[in-house]
């Protein structure tokens, strides 16, 4: 069903679903709501008599008033009609209503659903699709899936309606009702007609307007630049030019979507002629055939039987819209995870010792990164990764948080085989400061407690002081408790990774995990990071990922990373000294942090 | 207003509120909303006329006349309704055209502001907000026009010629249907109420539940890493449970829409009282059917005002965002009988303080800079640094204390002739999606011949990877994958450099290079466009630090020490600890 919109929003774990398997998916979340949706759809059929049933009993009164019969009786059927309004009110706010809390709940099921979906996928799920993209999924794909819901029943009313409207035209005069379903087709063939008109008119309005979005934020960014200059004047004239653009497309693509109301009100105003001139004519030739009040009942008809079939083909294609978006919510959910344990030891006790026997991992088959990968981390070791790009530095860190699957040979924690392990209990062990450390809304405070929920406030005030001697917390506005704004943006990167520390500290690891960062902080933040680094690295096995010159220095060991082989390692002194990869790297990554670095002279 | 840019021809808008603004840029083009006007009473008016038409036609038939009294009624039916699509149509065309003006209008004038304004207030101003208000807000403008206003205009008189067209039928006629008109304005407005409120909470909450999900998703590594999968899951069950409460409860305002129950009650009780004026003599029978349908053209307006009121409503807090934009002050103008003359570059900033509101960002700040000195500004990231450096050239204006250039007070400079004079290589540098030529000609006032540009790029040692490209000079930045790293847009900023020839450079140079080559280019290009310049350097790099002329350190807005690299690490502490570590670990030389 989704080819509708095929290669518009694909990802690669996007996958097509039988119409019949997407709508066992779909009713299962109906399934625990199944006596409200009976109840809606019996109101529903209920309600779509009432119109064509007050249109019959209004032109049943005029009849009797054209035979002069007794006002009394008519005067009934009036009650009956204002008694059928208030039937119908409120068989439109049980539908209404009852509709809203199916649709609600369904929604809920299904956005935890995705979400607890998201949250089992493994890391490598979100490195390979943009967190946005998965936010729409879980969000507002979600939220599309249930239209298709208030849409069905939308449509089952509206075609209830046009069913119970032409029966009783039918039933009232065959040869009309057969004229007034000649003229329907008409109708559709507009709607549908108009449908691909506008379809082609939005791919291309949108095409622009995001082409003239992106000219209006460049030229709304473009702004500082050019005052710095005194240019205004040229970015003006760029602007008007866009803006220009964009009118002349917006005007078109409104007078398309807006012509669709006059073509249709014409549509139905040759149906009325149609009906008035043929109707009357059988009328007056024959009253048998058709009274003048049956006349008038087609007359009212043609507002009641057009416009739900001009809606039903609109609804159409927001359905397959709906349909579409549903297949991409059960797609997230299916996607297979890929790390998988093969037990749940409990891990209570954690020394640290880390061995690679003949480890073989890709992250993809063309792309193998670790080819018979082995290494022998000692408890409490310091170890430092240095390679160039793509060497396979931080492979060894995603397979030792299992945040990869790895393809041969074996990994083990303190001599147990890591794929046996209870993660979550393993993972409790091991402390992570990634190279662009995460923040959560929040202060600093919650930010760093999120290590160890049940820590206390002193626990938490230890662990930042352990750093740097604490000074870093004079540096913030509250100390502790200032707010460290959107994922941390009111703190500067330096500071971010100061509280990454203190979080990682206060889990107190048995393994530490450091992927340096390779943007520049400003020395004074740098110098705290170095010194909270020896207390946080202090009696832990720790694994740096570094882009520092300091850090390789302080190294227990350095290992060379060539091809995902350790080609060289020792340390920084003797590694240099033999002149080998290690001195290329130091050429290529580490020479401009010395302190007498003077490239422009010589 | 004071104002940094103006241009030739702007229309003078109402802003005192939102409503007058929107009103005056509507009646820009009076023909235009009078015409739309006009034009729907004409086209609801013979539409409604249909209604007597067929009461003719019922006439006709229950009296059994000539069928060619018949085909007349009919052909005036299909006249009257041919002649209301046709007006029908023209009245979209004028609809739309007005409302895409207000957009495109509305657009330009936010743009036009935006450039007068000083670049304190940029500076203050998120991108995005601004952004938001360009594209997102002035497009509710275009939906509040059309449909939004136009459907109201439409639904009012689809209410009105109805009510006329009964009382020309009998007086006796109205109670009913008056009553239904005053009924539905009053249930209106009870919906609106009620219904304002839980929208309101609702995209409120949907914030909330995006934030929640992003939040948790972009620090999928930390939850991972820390094992708090079901924390978070469990925070955003709490979320979406409470925007589900509001998605039942909005159901609920919706399905009470109270509208159709005074529909309803009034099409049977209409129905009712035209049927007891016929039993009296009071109106015919063709009348009642006239009559009946008449009160059928209120079902539009009924249905129609279920969702035509809230697009005015976010047209109308569009609006009021973007005129709060355009009316903010700017502080700054182009000052056009200022000083204009060459600047030798002898900057002095004395007792210089700063701030908005109470807080002060920077206090105090004194220090001078011979021509062509070079002068490093260290301190920790929100320490002040950058904003000391944009008060050289009047992006903010200091609060006490005087910045003066050449002995001058900044604020005595033509703006234009200062500006024009000093050169800002930044943080983040922004390039537009032009070629990498025109880029590097950006700040250049005249047209400048490729030779000078390429000599730019060889002295800002840009030159070898610009040649790189296929495309060359000619290159587009940002397109067919073509993105360039902070490094190369740094030179790409000190060609632009060269070619302005600026006399005061202000430099900062806190990225990062990750690679020494990178790292060696930059900063030979970096020592080649100083020179002979008076230069602020913002760095983070501690060989750069030592080498310049005079170092000024800043601590949370004031200058905690200055002078040589020597003399810093005789008397401050602070700056001793951060060459500490290195120090020690000097490769023995």
């Amino acid at each position: 069903m989704g080819f509708v919109l095929d290669g518009l929003d694909a990802e690669a774990y996007d996958r097509q679903y039988s119409d019949g398997e997407l709508l066992r998916r779909i009713t299962a979340y109906f399934r625990p709501h199944v006596k409200t949706m009976v109840l809606v759809s019996i109101v529903t059929a209920v309600g779509s008599i009432f119109p064509p049933l007050a249109a019959k009993l209004i032109s049943k009164g005029i009849d009797d008033a054209a035979k002069g019969e007794d006002v009394t009786i008519v005067l009934k059927w009036a009650a009956f009609i204002t008694f059928l309004g208030v039937v119908g009110w409120l068989v439109n706010y049980l539908r209404q209503r009852y509709t809203a809390i199916a649709v609600g709940e369904v929604v809920l099921k299904v956005r935890e659903d995705s979400m607890n979906a998201v949250l089992a996928r493994d890391m490598s799920f979100y490195d390979e699709f943009a967190s946005g993209k998965v936010v729409s999924r879980v969000l507002s794909d979600t939220n599309d899936f249930s239209s298709v819901v208030t849409l069905s029943i939308e449509l089952l009313s509206q075609v209830m309606l046009v069913i119970a409207v032409t029966a009783s035209l039918f039933f009232v005069n065959v040869t009309l009702g057969w004229i007034t379903l000649a003229i329907s087709p008409l109708v559709i063939v507009a709607a549908l007609a108009f449908r691909r008109i506008a379809r082609s008119a939005t791919q291309q309005a949108q095409r622009a307007s995001s082409l003239v979005n992106s000219a209006v934020s460049e030229t709304v960014s473009g702004i500082g630049v050019a005052k710095s200059f005194r240019r205004e004047a040229l970015i003006y004239k760029e602007f008007a030019e866009t803006n220009a653009m964009q009118y002349r497309i917006k005007v078109r693509q409104s007078i398309i979507f807006g012509s669709i109301w006059p073509v249709l009100g014409s549509i139905t105003g040759l149906a009325l002629v149609v009906l008035v001139y043929f109707g009357g004519r059988i009328s007056i030739e024959n009253p048998a055939n058709l009274s003048v009040g049956d006349w008038f009942l087609f007359i009212q008809s043609v507002g009641l039987f057009f416009f739900p079939l001009t809606s039903i083909a609109s609804f159409w294609s927001q359905f397959q819209l709906g349909l579409a978006a549903g297949e991409r919510v059960f797609a997230l959910m299916d996607a297979e995870a890929r790390v998988t344990q093969s037990d749940s030891l409990p891990v209570t006790e954690m020394p640290g010792e880390v061995v690679f026997k003949n480890v073989r991992f890709a992250y993809n088959p063309e792309s193998v990164v670790l080819n018979d990968f082995n290494l022998h981390i000692k408890v409490g070791e310091k170890i430092a990764i240095v390679g160039h790009t793509g060497a396979g530095k931080s492979s060894i860190v995603k397979l030792l948080l299992r945040f990869y699957e790895f393809q041969g040979g074996s990994i083990f924690i303190d001599g147990r085989d890591i794929r046996t392990l209870d993660l979550a209990a393993y993972r409790t062990h091991t402390g992570l400061v990634p190279q662009v450390p995460f923040l959560f809304s929040g202060n600093v405070m919650e930010n760093i407690r999120y290590g160890r929920p049940e820590a206390d406030d002193t626990e938490v005030l230890k662990a930042a002081q352990a750093l740097g001697g604490g000074e870093w917390l004079a540096d913030l506005p509250d100390g502790l408790m200032s707010d460290v704004g959107e994922r941390g943006s009111r703190l500067s990167l330096g500071q971010r990774q100061l509280v990454a520390l203190a979080r990682v500290l206060l889990r107190n690891p048995s393994i530490f995990f450091l992927d340096e960062a390779t943007a520049s902080i400003d020395p004074f933040t740098e110098a705290q990071i170095q010194e909270g680094l020896d207390v946080v690295m202090q009696g832990r096995t720790s694994i740096v990922i570094a882009h520092r010159l300091s850090t390789v220095r302080s190294a227990d060991r350095i290992l060379v990373l060539k091809n995902g082989d350790v080609i060289e390692q020792g340390s920084h002194e003797s590694l240099l000294a033999g002149g080998g990869h290690y001195a290329e790297l130091y050429n290529t990554y580490f020479r401009h942090q010395t302190f007498d670095y003077r490239p422009w002279e010589g | 207003m004071l104002r940094e840019f103006r241009t030739g021809n702007e229309y003078p808008y109402n802003r005192s509120t939102s409503v007058r603004w929107v009103v005056s840029h509507v009646m820009r083009y009076p023909l235009l909303p009078i015409g739309f006007v006009i034009l729907a009473i004409v086209a609801i008016s013979g539409f409604t006329y249909t209604s007597i038409q067929i009461q003719q036609a019922f006439d006709i038939i229950k009296d059994r006349k000539p069928i060619e009294q018949l085909v007349g009624v009919s052909i005036a039916i299909f006249v009257v309704r041919s002649a209301f699509a046709l007006i029908d149509m023209i009245n979209t065309v004028i609809r739309e055209f007005l409302a895409s003006r207000m957009e495109r209008d509305a657009r330009e004038e936010l743009y036009i502001s935006l450039l007068s304004k000083s670049q304190t207030f940029h500076n203050r101003q998120r991108v995005g907000d601004l952004m938001a208000a360009a594209t997102g807000d002035v497009s509710q403008l275009n939906m509040m026009i059309s449909p939004g206003i136009s459907l109201i205009i439409e639904a009012t008189t689809q209410l009105i010629t109805p009510v006329i067209a009964i009382a020309s039928i009998s007086i006796q006629l109205l109670p009913i249907p008056l009553l239904f008109v005053a009924s539905l304005i009053w249930g209106l407005i009870r919906y609106n109420r009620q219904l304002g409120p839980v929208a309101g909470m609702m995209r409120g909450q949907y914030g909330v539940v995006s934030a929640t999900l992003s939040e948790a998703i972009q620090g999928i590594e930390v939850v991972k890493a820390t094992a708090r999968e079901k924390f978070e899951a469990d925070k955003f069950r709490a979320v979406i449970a409470r925007y589900r409460d509001l998605f039942v409860q909005e159901g609920e305002i919706k399905a009470r829409y109270i509208p159709f129950l005074f529909y309803g009650l009034m099409t049977g009780l209409g129905f009712g009282h035209a049927m007891w004026l016929q039993s009296t003599g009071v109106i015919t029978t063709g009348q009642v059917v006239a009559f009946m349908t008449l009160i059928s053209l209120f079902q539009f307006p009924t249905f129609i005002s279920l969702f035509m009121f809230s697009l005015v409503q976010f047209g109308l807090s569009g609006a009021q965002r973007i005129l709060k934009i355009i009316n903010t002050e700017t502080e700054m103008d182009e000052n056009p009988v200022g000083e204009s003359h060459v600047v030798s570059g002898q900057l002095e900033f004395k007792n210089v303080s700063f701030g908005y509101g109470d807080a002060n960002i920077l206090t105090d700040i004194s220090f001078s800079a011979k021509p062509g000195e070079t002068i490093a500004i260290v301190g920790q990231t929100g320490s002040g640094k950058t904003t000391l450096t944009r008060l050289v050239n009047r992006t903010y204006d200091s609060t006490e204390g005087v910045v003066s250039i050449d002995g001058i007070d900044v604020r005595l400079w033509n703006l234009d002739s200062l500006r024009s004079q000093i050169s800002m290589i930044e943080q983040d540098i922004f390039l537009f999606s032009k070629t990498i030529a025109e880029n590097i000609a950006f700040g250049a006032r005249n047209d400048v011949p490729r030779e000078r540009i390429i000599w730019a790029a060889q002295q800002a040692q840009a030159h070898d990877f610009i040649s790189g490209f296929p495309e060359g000079y000619d290159t587009v930045v940002g397109e067919r994958g073509v993105t360039l790293s902070g490094g190369q847009r740094q030179r790409i900023a000190i060609a632009r450099a060269f070619l302005t020839n600026p006399r005061i450079l202000i430099l900062d140079d806190s990225t990062s290079a990750i690679d020494s080559a990178t790292e060696d280019q930059i900063q030979r290009a970096m020592r080649e466009v100083l020179k002979g310049r008076t230069t602020l350097l913002i760095t983070h790099r501690l060989a750069q630090i030592r080498w310049a002329d005079r170092i000024v350190v800043i601590r949370r807005g004031r200058i905690e020490a200055q002078g040589s690299h020597e003399e810093l690490m005789q008397q401050s502490m602070s700056y001793r600890r951060i060459f500490a570590r290195d120090e020690h670990n000097q490769p023995s030389t």
